[in-house]
């Protein structure tokens, strides 16, 4: 009787993971909005999409490799790709999640950053580091666009 | 007394039960620890080699020109071109990065280190919902453990005697680093 439940209970195992492997993986919040923006049509104009919530959907092309904390989600046109980022342990990509199809969610963000600015965190990030950081390497200020990730749907 | 029998009673039993998880916390603190220096989840290895530059400037031409040069069967996942120069093609836990001008080739292997992903992944609570429950009472369970620890013995080397001092340096030492932080470092 006792191996009988053991062989069962491996059999519903086996089946529930079997089942398990063909669904998308879910990372965060649940998706909310129904219709997708095209990763192009953002990238056109960011600032009309900054501070929206927005749900993009593509192949992810790179992940951070050490925590997980990143994706890069290619754009429906060639050369492009846009940042969906989370913070540290809020959600965590495995990296053979490069080249996996991506649903994600996330508030749109475009910051700009001054060369002074810049240099600033660069040495503060050097500091605590300990990496050599030369500020002429900075020579102009720089435009971040990301995803400030919600959740997201890995296939 | 009886109170410090049940102190022992639990400590002991609670104790027991914090065996496995704390090796898993503790096997992967160090890890993580180490974050800056080593990958604590994969091991990647990157691979060069050189094909013939790649001729075809339309992306599905020059996938297919890649995978002949290459001598790939399969076809990848998917494929994707970050700039003018640069192709890449998605397998499993493979990625090849062409540089089509020159046929210089990357070849991104990664796997993930047996055990310590695992172990790491509960660590930072990646798989969430009831995990997060079993780490609130693991942690609480810890603290349980150490607070009864304290007078799980009397006399000499309990609590008021040598364990006394242990006790200080062990709380000293957090403090003290905080501060050397803040004003020295």
């Amino acid at each position: 009787m006792k191996r009988l439940t053991f062989i069962g209970i491996i059999i519903l195992l086996f089946f529930t993971f079997t089942a398990m492997a063909g669904s998308a993986k879910k990372y965060g919040k649940a998706l909310t909005l129904k219709r997708v923006t095209k990763i192009s049509t953002i990238l056109e104009k960011p600032e009309k999409y900054h501070g929206k919530k927005v749900l993009v959907e593509g192949t992810i092309v790179d992940v951070c490799e050490k925590r997980g904390c990143w994706i890069e989600i290619a754009s429906d046109k060639e050369f492009e790709s846009l940042r969906f980022k989370v913070e540290d342990g809020v959600m965590t990509f495995p990296v053979d999640a490069k080249g996996k199809k991506v649903r994600a969610e996330g508030k749109f963000s475009l910051e700009v950053v001054s060369k002074e600015e810049l240099i600033e965190q660069g040495k503060k990030h050097a500091k605590e580091s300990g990496e050599e950081f030369d500020a002429a390497s900075i020579t102009e200020g720089k435009t971040y666009i990301q995803i400030d990730g919600l959740g997201a749907e890995v296939k | 007394m009886k109170w410090r029998k049940w102190n022992n009673i639990l400590h002991r039993d609670i104790g027991y039960l914090v065996v496995g998880l704390t090796i898993v916390y503790g096997i992967s603190g160090i890890a993580v620890n180490h974050v800056q220096d080593w990958n604590p989840n994969y091991n990647i290895e990157k691979e060069f080699l050189t094909i013939e530059p790649l001729a075809a400037t339309e992306r599905q031409p020059m996938v297919d020109e890649a995978l002949k040069k290459l001598n790939l069967d399969g076809q990848p996942k998917d494929s994707f071109r970050p700039d003018e120069e640069t192709l890449q093609l998605f397998y499993e836990n493979k990625t090849y990065s062409i540089d089509v001008p020159t046929g210089n080739v990357m070849i991104e292997t990664t796997q993930q280190r047996r055990v310590l992903f695992e172990m790491n992944q509960l660590h930072l609570n990646a798989p969430k919902e009831a995990w997060t429950y079993i780490a609130d009472l693991y942690a609480f369970s810890l603290v349980f453990v150490a607070v009864t620890g304290l007078f799980v013995l009397k006399g000499k080397t309990g609590i008021t005697g040598r364990g006394a001092w242990l006790t200080t340096i062990g709380v000293l030492l957090p403090v003290v680093y905080w501060i050397y932080y803040l004003y020295w470092s």
